[in-house]
């Protein structure tokens, strides 16, 4: 059963059509990569996913609801349920790793604070990052920030998580951890999105593919289903043959 | 060669931009009075906005005050010095910073200070998609980010009005002493026996308005930004330049408003 459905998704921004016509699917516990060219509006669909961009027509099916109609407050529910993981981390610049970390416990749970504490602590130990748990965002690298906000994304278990360009900018070594906290995250049985240009880290991770070009979902697979078909544009496009 | 001019698109976007100015921020203050009444309370961060709002500007404001009540007692004492009407001078000052210029210089103040802060502040938060983040987490900007503010603008405006009108009176006596040759005491007395009530309060009731001219505008800006950290500059002197004009043309418009309620009163 699919526990995320985008039917005939259109998207423009005043004359600019983004998308014409996009629809797929993600079963439960399977990672779909969302791959394409830069401006291909990958990022559009995963921030329409969880409300923060409304499509100009189509549905948008998480667990059955369609999330389209939903106002600000109607999305509460399913942004529980939802997480995403900003590209740049988006931590708040004014409060320290664990008030990021605290930030949705203390707005969605009615756990005390001896009790938050404790689950930030756990998950900090889980993404070997402690030893900043009383750092602010600003000194932090580019690396721990995204590691942090991932931190901070998943803190509440949700069912879904959508990651916006996880590893982009990274060094080796930050991109394995967190390609590592993905595959952690799969093994626990979490639906994911993984909107990427890192070839590499999505061959990791990924379950399926669905390639953008040209307004629409040009072509979608398996890896397996990918590797043995002719003229598969998603092998041109990792191959550096198409944009 | 030159480019022909589109002339009714041009009075387009001329007519356009303030209307949609006007349909945003009256949708962000019926989406700001809708989730007051709602539960979760930040208070944490109303007090943080109340020391940024209130106790950081005060300085500004006492400067402010002292130096216009100053000018205007030194500029009225010398006008009226040819007539004999010094001894007016007291009441002239007292009036004009009760009711015009305490609570509008203070908000004009207010307006370049915080109303800079607030949109640069939450423009920039729009940039690193610190409110998108807010959002995907199921909390309300308008909870965390904008009640706060507006809040802060009406506790904090009118308590710092009223200090602004009692340091503006004192530089006018200390003016009135040492320039006009007036006796301190006599001024005093004089700004006690003819300011009334009625006075104080054609004041202090705008600058709740003034509050919201200066929060709203400046959060509508700052949320409103788009295009990256370039735009937060424009934001930012969007939202003081809009608070600021507010402020002045709104003041003739509340200044009849409190005309018309002394009247009934």
């Amino acid at each position: 059963m699919a526990l995320i459905e985008v039917v005939n998704f259109k998207k423009s921004y005043g004359s600019k059509i983004i998308h014409e016509d996009v629809s797929f699917y993600v079963k439960k516990g399977e990672c779909l990569g969302l791959v394409g060219g830069s401006g291909a509006g990958k990022s559009v669909i995963l921030r329409s996913l969880i409300g923060l961009e409304k499509p100009d027509s189509g549905k948008i099916l998480i667990n059955d609801i369609d999330i389209v109609p939903l106002n600000e407050q109607e999305l509460t529910p399913i942004r529980k349920q939802v997480a995403y993981a900003f590209q740049g981390g988006a931590l708040f610049d004014s409060m320290t790793v664990f008030e990021n970390l605290a930030y949705p416990l203390r707005a969605h749970t009615d756990l005390g604070e001896s009790a938050i504490a404790e689950k930030i602590h756990h998950q900090l130990a889980e993404f070997g990052l402690e030893k900043s748990i009383h750092l602010y965002p600003g000194e932090l690298s580019g690396g721990m920030q995204k590691r942090i906000g991932l931190a901070r994304a998943v803190i509440m278990q949700p069912e879904i998580i959508l990651y916006d360009e996880p590893t982009a900018g990274l060094d080796p070594y930050n991109t394995k951890k967190i390609q590592d906290l993905i595959l952690r995250l799969k093994a626990k049985g979490v639906t994911s999105i993984l909107v990427t240009h890192d070839i590499p880290t999505a061959m990791a991770v990924c379950d399926k593919f669905a390639f953008l070009k040209d307004k629409v979902i040009a072509e979608q697979g398996t890896i397996d289903q990918l590797k043995v078909r002719d003229n598969s544009l998603i092998q041109k496009f990792i191959e550096g043959n198409i944009l | 060669m030159s480019q022909p001019v589109d002339l009714p698109a041009m009075i387009t976007n001329r007519v356009k931009e303030p209307l949609e100015f006007l349909g945003g921020v009256a949708l962000l203050a019926k989406d700001t009075f809708k989730e007051l009444r709602t539960r979760p309370f930040y208070g944490s961060l109303l007090v943080d906005q109340i020391y940024l709002v209130g106790v950081k500007s005060l300085p500004l404001v006492l400067i402010t005050a002292l130096s216009t009540g100053m000018v205007m007692a030194l500029q009225y004492g010398l006008g009226l010095e040819k007539f004999g009407g010094k001894p007016y001078v007291p009441r002239l000052v007292a009036s004009t910073i009760l009711r015009e210029m305490g609570p509008v210089f203070t908000s004009l103040m207010l307006a370049a200070r915080v109303g800079a802060g607030m949109a640069s502040e939450i423009g920039s938060m729009v940039v690193t998609q610190q409110i998108d983040a807010m959002r995907a987490l199921g909390t309300s900007p308008i909870k965390k980010i904008v009640i706060p503010r507006v809040l802060a603008c009406l506790i904090v405006l009118p308590l710092l009005v009223s200090i602004a009108n009692l340091v503006g009176n004192f530089g006018g006596l200390v003016v009135g002493a040492t320039e006009l040759n007036l006796d301190a005491q006599f001024y005093f007395r004089r700004v006690l026996e003819t300011s009334n009530l009625k006075d104080y309060i054609a004041g202090f009731g705008k600058t709740f308005f003034f509050a919201l001219f200066i929060a709203l505008p400046s959060c509508y800006f700052g949320l409103n930004v788009k295009n990256g950290t370039k735009e937060v500059g424009i934001a930012t002197t969007k939202a003081v330049v809009t608070a600021s004009l507010l402020i002045l043309v709104g003041d003739f418009f509340l200044a009849k408003l409190f005309w018309v309620i002394e009247k009934w009163l």
